[in-house]
């Protein structure tokens, strides 16, 4: 921060007067602006920066990886689905839990990137690259979490529409085909979209660099300029995208929680599954998207220039609205199944609250719905990047146990009592590190390749940020930049 | 509906089986074989995709039902039961359908071996001798030997093989032949027996037709499970059940656990273990006065208040069954093993006969009657009691035995160890055993000469009970031997020239002579070729029509004997209930479907669990899986708790089955066999009182063992869902 | 679809018409729970099994269980009634339209539920939906563990397999499997009478689970024919079908004690 107003002299006069003491207004990162060269040589050396610590992250990540992830599916795939802890009932475990909970984890990216450009919040300028990042990440776990699960994934691809010499189409009745679709759609939608915005700055690298990054960028820049024609072009892409998104991330989860509410089966079958599963990825995903940027801002160099306390302290707001609306749902969901009254449902309610799971009931309700409430209506908690990312990191680990409570243990009740079975996770746990770090593995080597904040995105709202003169006192003022967006 | 099918089907079956047979009873013994061939090279009588099916007989217990086995290329593929087979009538058993495991089990003895006693059985390290040097061992040790030091121990099938042996022993001057069952001594045969003995002046097994009895009252007759004859008798009780569209019979079972059986009981009353005489006498009374009249000696006797507190049984219960009994139109009462197995065995089947007596039911439908005996039959050849057993080990630690020739039994494990076995064995010169599978007995011989397996023999079995006319359940091999085996009789008769037959066909043959041109008989067959062929095709020989006896009693009311109750031996606080699993049976552990499937009560798999009460198991903080010792003055066995709601706080009760330091892989190191706790006291008809041993236990201090259940132990037993 | 009319309390040859072709009546009056029907359909089927730990664990391969609860506490606890469960073979199963890949459609001609072997990929989703729980899923090739084989020579001899059926597939690890109504015989007495210019009767063959069943618990037949043994055991006072109230359209009918 110091270092960030010392070089913005022209500012200083601007809110030195007695009014505007108690709040420095260059705290804010569109009225903190840089020249435009700096900026992207502050990216360029954030990206280019590697210490040895990164490189033993990257290097345990990677082992993880080959052991957790690559062996462990490997050794699932030659031994049998029977090294995993699935049985009757408990037909889908952990990798059904994972799969939930990284489409979950995708949504903030879209959420954050797409819902707020179209609105128009200006805080999301340096942080949409990582959501969005988040989302294409988070689906490539989720898929693979799905691919896991199949008993026979060798064959994975009968489930796709394509001519095929049995001239059998997939049974498009199955909510699992919807959410093969939803996904697939939906790791397409956000991979374009992840890349439309990205295409300035990897331009803006690619005439940074040398060797072979240069041409790494040069091809995926695609050829931009900067032309006037272009930037239109890429501004109605980009709004196209940003519109057409929403509502595929909001099926996406609908669909992904109509696997349950389709099921006959007690605690599944509920028609609030819908809204209930997206609010609750949104849930995740922001404490995910808090998390992210934590450790952008700790690892990365010249980050807290780009994210400030205004952005933690308008995710913890963003998160705590979430966090009212996913306890709308869940209590809505549990009471309406309570009161119900019926037989099932009262035996899973029963073992949800009494059983040997119980703990995790509380703690899903603590860490999802009173731990949000208790601390984020504090402006001090939401603006200390830690605290914030901590709580992000603990509503993750309530919305993990939500899912787990949803597969496998509400999969024990069934309505043949004589098969209640307690599932018990076996491989799946090295399975689970597994994703997580090669979610992490990513990150980490897009943290080196491409530009984690959108420059041009924060270059061109600080253009449209000014501090208007106004009699004696300096005003902020908006102007509007994107022109496709009237 | 099943009936009509069957029969179509048999006929069908029939046809081909005619033919088959036609063309092999000419020749041979290597050729009567059905060879097992490649696909590619199908003996002419078999069609690709074609199944051929044979009947024949099972040999997993002694009943003798009657199998269909489907063969398809040379391999059995199904085991059905033979519709026409008046034992089961179609139907078959878990252990019967489970037959072919024990044909293709990849722990058979694949061919005639020298071993050294008490060795590993490993395919690879075995010592392999040919036939010939096979059978000229047996006849050394037949001709070598004073005849009266030669000893056959044989199982309880088949009985073709018996009587075989039997003249053989008679032929040269050996002993006759012992045979012996595990499944016997827990039916306590011997005492059954004995007591119909004493009674009617028969020794014959009495049949209890239910089928047509309205009230059944079963003092511990397991008789769904392993009972006697248990497809039968399973099916007496559907019709009894069902059969009558008027009245559904009603079934009260005494008993000190809720076995499988008595799980279909209607009532079922805990009785304190060893009083079950005496609450068969104070029914007696009760019904007796009721009636009115004389109350016979033997009830009036008994002091009902002295009956209720030792047996532990409300007034208002014996009452109830009283009355249900007097005014049942066909009441039966059955004793079953638990309840023979005491020191008091005899009297309690006594008492329980003489409780028919006064339901007036002898001879009568839905009442007791005594099994036929075979036109070539002279007696009931009923297996040695455990008594008859401890004489004969006692004879072979003497040293008057010095060849022991074993087959169809495994007294290593069916035989208490109490009884000394082990170390008698020590004592044979030489011991030859022609088991199929390597079980304990067979690695303890010094020569393993291995017969087929059931399904690839000839031969025949008396059906003992179950049926109301006279069986005889015929063998064949519905497959060429899988291996290097031959059939014992084949080899004795070999080995010994004292019998006058070529091979083993012969000798059956000149057992069928009797029966060829018997009257009102399921074929008829001009002469003896015939005879067989139509024997083989039919599975078997009976009469047509019920030829049940009705028992000679006079005066069984009139009989008096003291009634008392049984004596315990040992000390502790448990009495102990040995039963034999439903599932597996004596033999049926090497058998992995037969230890797949889950016990009927407490659906545990392929393990042994002891039985007791959850406030019992309170009480000593003991929980499901924890191992416990279980102590009695004979010895001592580990095994998890499962905590039984349907048993008397004071018994524990284990299946026995499981426990096989031997036997092939799917048994060996697996379980407990309670036979080891159970001691050297005789009932007085000789049978053992198994049911008569009081333990205690003793938690094994942080020693746990997940049984395997099929059932939830949440949504059966409310674990985790209790109300806090 | 319309309304189900059977369900409304209808009468006649629409209720028929829910009570589909091939059915199965099971007497739980005189089920003894011995399991001559589980071994049974164990061998006609080409079951495996699975061991000590797989099978405690809820992983075992029947494809009819027999379930029992306990009632009261002692010494008035009693049994319940023997419960044979096995696939309902559902006129409108829940297994049925969740399936990505078509591996468990409905037989038009037999009115079943088939189950695919070759399409299934192993999602499991019908086994989640199956709300009597009777799919078992091949969570390894077990009938290939070499713990069932000898070494001759070696090379692994399975003796065990020469018992398999001919006419059912042998599952292979990863997919999903169930109680066919033995659709072996069905075909086969199909084929028979097709040849034969007829209709197949009822009672022309059974199923392994009924043919064995010691107690005749075990129906089965055509339920479209008024006058076959299953038909009129169905329609007893007795039957009564399973969560009927989840418009399943069981074609089995459970004969209650009493």
């Amino acid at each position: 921060m110091t270092a960030a107003s010392e070089s913005l002299p022209h500012l200083e006069k601007g809110h030195a007067g007695p009014h505007e003491a108690h709040e420095d207004i260059r705290q804010y990162l569109m009225f903190d602006p840089k020249p435009r060269g700096e900026m992207n040589a502050m990216v360029m050396e954030s990206m280019l920066t590697t210490s040895w610590k990164f490189w033993v992250v990257f290097g345990i990540l990677a082992f993880l990886v080959a052991t957790c992830f690559i062996y462990a599916w490997g050794y699932m795939i030659a031994e049998g689905l029977w090294v995993a802890g699935v049985m009757r009932p408990s037909y889908w475990g952990i990798f059904l839990v994972n799969t939930v909970f990284w489409i979950g984890i995708s949504h903030a990216g879209t959420f954050i990137s797409a819902i707020l450009r179209v609105f128009k919040a200006e805080f999301r300028r340096p942080f949409t690259r990582a959501a969005e990042l988040m989302t294409t990440f988070g689906l490539i776990q989720a898929g693979a979490s799905i691919f896991m699960h199949l008993g026979r994934v060798w064959l994975a691809y009968w489930l796709f529409p394509i001519p095929n010499v049995r001239q059998l189409w997939p049974n498009f009745h199955s909510p699992l085909m919807w959410d093969l679709l939803a996904i697939t759609t939906y790791i397409l939608g956000s991979t374009m979209y992840l890349f439309l915005p990205l295409i300035p700055d990897l331009a803006m690298a690619r005439d940074r660099s040398t060797g072979w990054r240069k041409t790494f960028y040069k091809i995926l820049a695609l050829g931009f300029r900067g032309t006037e024609g272009e930037w239109t072009h890429l501004h109605t892409a980009m709004n196209f995208f940003a519109f057409a998104i929403i509502p595929v991330m909001f099926s996406v989860h609908t669909i992904v929680s109509w696997d349950f509410a389709m099921a006959m089966r007690p605690g599944w079958s509920s028609t609030v599954f819908g809204p209930y599963f997206v609010l609750g990825a949104l849930h995740s995903g922001m404490g995910a998207v808090a998390v992210v940027l934590f450790i952008m801002r700790v690892t990365m160099k010249h980050m807290d220039y780009f994210l400030r306390a205004e952005h933690f302290d308008a995710l913890g707001k963003l998160m705590l609205i979430v966090s009212f609306a996913y306890s709308y749902f869940f209590f809505n969901d549990y009471i309406v199944q309570w009161y119900g009254g019926d037989r099932w449902t009262d035996t899973l309610l029963h073992w949800l609250e009494e059983g040997p799971m119980a703990w995790m009931f509380y703690q899903l309700i603590f860490l999802n719905i009173a731990l949000p409430w208790l601390t984020l209506w504090n402006k001090k908690i939401r603006q200390t990047p830690w605290l914030l990312a901590l709580i992000g990191l603990l509503i993750n680990l309530g919305m993990y146990w939500e899912r787990y409570l949803i597969v496998p243990v509400m999969l024990t009740i069934n309505r043949m009592p004589f098969t209640w079975k307690l599932y018990e996770p076996r491989i799946e746990i090295f399975l689970t590190i597994g994703t997580f770090s090669l979610f992490l593995l990513f990150y980490l080597a897009a943290s080196r390749l491409i530009p984690l904040i959108p420059v041009w995105e924060v270059q061109e709202g600080q253009m449209a940020h000014s501090l208007r003169k106004v009699g004696k006192t300096h005003l902020p003022s908006v102007s509007e930049v994107d022109l496709t967006m009237q | 509906m099943s009936e009509n099918i069957s029969r179509r089907d048999f006929l069908k079956l029939a046809t081909v089986g005619a033919a088959t047979t036609a063309v092999l009873t000419g020749c041979g013994p290597a050729s009567r074989y059905i060879k097992r061939e490649p696909y590619m090279e199908m003996p002419e009588y078999t069609y690709n995709g074609l199944s051929t099916y044979y009947a024949t007989t099972c040999r997993e217990c002694a009943a003798g039902c009657g199998l269909i086995v489907r063969t398809m290329q040379g391999r059995a593929i199904k085991v059905e039961g033979n519709s026409n087979n008046p034992v089961n009538l179609g139907k078959t058993c878990a252990r019967g359908q489970a037959t072919l495991h024990g044909l293709y089990n990849p722990d058979r003895v694949q061919g005639p071996l020298k071993r050294t006693r008490g060795t590993p059985f490993d395919l690879r390290t075995n010592v392999s001798v040919t036939w010939d040097e096979a059978v000229q061992v047996v006849a050394d040790a037949i001709n070598n030997n004073n005849p009266s030091e030669v000893a056959f121990l044989l199982g309880m099938a088949p009985d073709h093989l018996f009587d075989l042996v039997s003249d053989l022993a008679n032929a040269i001057g050996a002993p006759a032949p012992i045979r012996y069952g595990a499944l016997s001594m827990f039916e306590a045969r011997a005492t059954l027996i004995k007591a119909s003995e004493n009674l009617f002046g028969t020794a014959a097994l009495p049949f209890f037709d239910i089928a047509n009895s309205d009230l059944v009252l079963s003092f511990g007759a397991n008789f769904l499970e392993t009972w006697l004859s248990p497809v039968a008798y399973t099916r007496g009780f559907a019709k009894m059940r069902r059969g009558n569209p008027k009245r559904r019979g009603h079934f009260i079972q005494f008993e000190s656990r809720i076995s499988q059986t008595a799980a279909k009981a209607d009532e079922w009353i805990p009785i304190r273990p060893g009083t079950e005489s005496l609450v068969a006498a104070a029914i007696g009374r009760l019904v007796a006065e009721a009636k009115g009249g004389a109350v016979s000696e033997v009830f009036a006797n008994v002091d009902l208040n002295e009956v209720l507190s030792s047996a532990d049984i409300k007034l208002e219960t014996l009452e109830h069954v009283a009355e249900m009994v007097g005014e049942a139109e066909s009441a039966i009462v059955i004793p079953g093993g638990s309840a023979l197995g005491l020191s008091n065995g005899l009297q309690t089947a006594e008492t329980i006969l003489t409780l028919n007596a006064l339901a007036d039911n002898f001879g009568k439908p839905g009442g007791v009657y005594l099994s036929p005996f075979l036109p070539n039959q002279d007696t009931y050849h009923r297996p040695a009691s455990a008594q008859e057993m401890a004489e004969f080990i006692e004879k072979m630690k003497s040293g008057d035995v010095k060849v022991l020739f074993v087959h169809g039994v495994n007294p290593l494990f069916e035989l208490p160890e109490s009884l000394g076995f082990a170390d008698a064995l020590g004592s044979v010169q030489e011991v030859i055993s022609f088991a199929v599978f390597p079980d304990e007995t067979a690695l303890a011989s010094d020569y393993i000469f291995p017969d087929h397996h059931g399904l690839e023999s000839w031969g025949y079995q008396r059906v003992a009970t179950g049926t109301e006319q006279s069986v005889l359940s015929g063998a064949q091999p519905v497959v060429s031997p899988n291996y290097d085996t031959r059939a014992t009789a084949d080899v004795l008769l070999a080995a010994s020239q004292a019998l006058p037959f070529k091979d083993e066909m012969e000798f059956l043959q000149s057992k069928f002579a009797s029966l060829v041109g018997q009257a009102d008989d399921s074929f008829s067959a001009p002469e003896i070729n015939t005879f067989t062929a139509y024997f083989q095709q039919h599975g078997g020989w009976w009469k047509k029509s019920s030829e049940l006896v009705s028992p000679s009693a006079t005066d069984t009311l009139g009989r008096n004997f003291a009634v008392e109750q049984a004596e315990f031996a040992g000390e502790g606080e448990f009495f102990f209930l040995p039963f034999v699993s439903p599932t597996l049976g004596e033999a049926g552990a090497n058998k992995p479907w037969l230890q797949e499937l889950p016990d009927p009560t407490t659906t545990v798999m392929w393990n042994t669990w002891v039985e007791m009460n959850p406030e019992t198991a309170h009480e000593l903080h003991i929980e499901n899986d924890d191992v416990v010792k279980i102590i009695s003055e004979a010895g001592e066995v580990e095994a998890p708790v499962y905590l039984y709601p349907a048993i008397r706080p004071d018994t524990i009760a284990m299946p026995f089955g499981q426990g096989h330091t031997a036997y092939g892989r799917y048994a060996a190191g697996r379980g407990a066999n309670p036979a080891k706790l159970l001691g050297q006291h005789f009932n007085e008809a000789g049978d053992l009182a198994f049911a008569g041993m009081r333990v205690r236990i003793e938690k094994i201090e942080g020693k746990k063992q997940m049984l395997s259940r099929l059932e939830s132990r949440i949504g059966v037993y409310n674990e985790g869902l209790e109300e806090h | 679809m319309g309304i189900d009319l059977n369900l409304v309390g209808a009468k006649g040859a629409i209720a028929e018409e829910a009570e589909g072709k091939w059915g199965m009546v099971i007497d739980q009056d005189l089920c003894t729970g011995c399991q001559a029907c589980v071994a049974a359909c164990a061998m006609e089927n080409n079951l495996s099994f699975v061991g000590e730990e797989d099978a405690g664990y809820g992983r075992t391969q029947h494809w009819i269980r027999i379930e029992r609860f306990w009632e009261g506490a002692y010494p008035e606890v009693k049994a319940t009634a023997f419960q044979p469960m096995l696939c309902q073979q559902c006129g409108h199963a829940p297994c049925e339209p969740v399936c990505p890949v078509f591996a468990t459609p409905h037989s038009p001609a037999q009115e079943i539920n088939l189950q695919v072997y070759n399409r299934c990929v192993g999602t499991r989703y019908c086994a989640n939906n199956c709300p009597y729980q009777v799919r078992s899923f091949n969570w390894r090739d077990y009938h290939l563990e070499p713990f069932h084989a000898n070494n001759v020579d070696g090379q692994l001899v399975y003796p065990l397999h020469n018992q398999f059926n001919p006419d059912v597939t042998v599952r292979r690890r990863g997919v999903m499997e169930k109680c066919t109504f033995c659709i072996q015989r069905i075909h086969q007495a199909e084929d028979k009478a097709k040849s034969e210019g007829r209709e197949v009767h009822d009672g022309e063959f059974t199923t392994a689970c009924a043919q064995a069943c010691p107690a005749n618990a075990i129906t089965f037949g055509r339920m479209d024919d008024h006058e076959s043994l299953v038909s009129q055991l169905a329609h007893q006072d007795r039957g009564i079908k399973h969560l009927e109230e989840l418009n399943t359209l069981p074609r089995i009918t459970y004969l209650k004690e009493g």
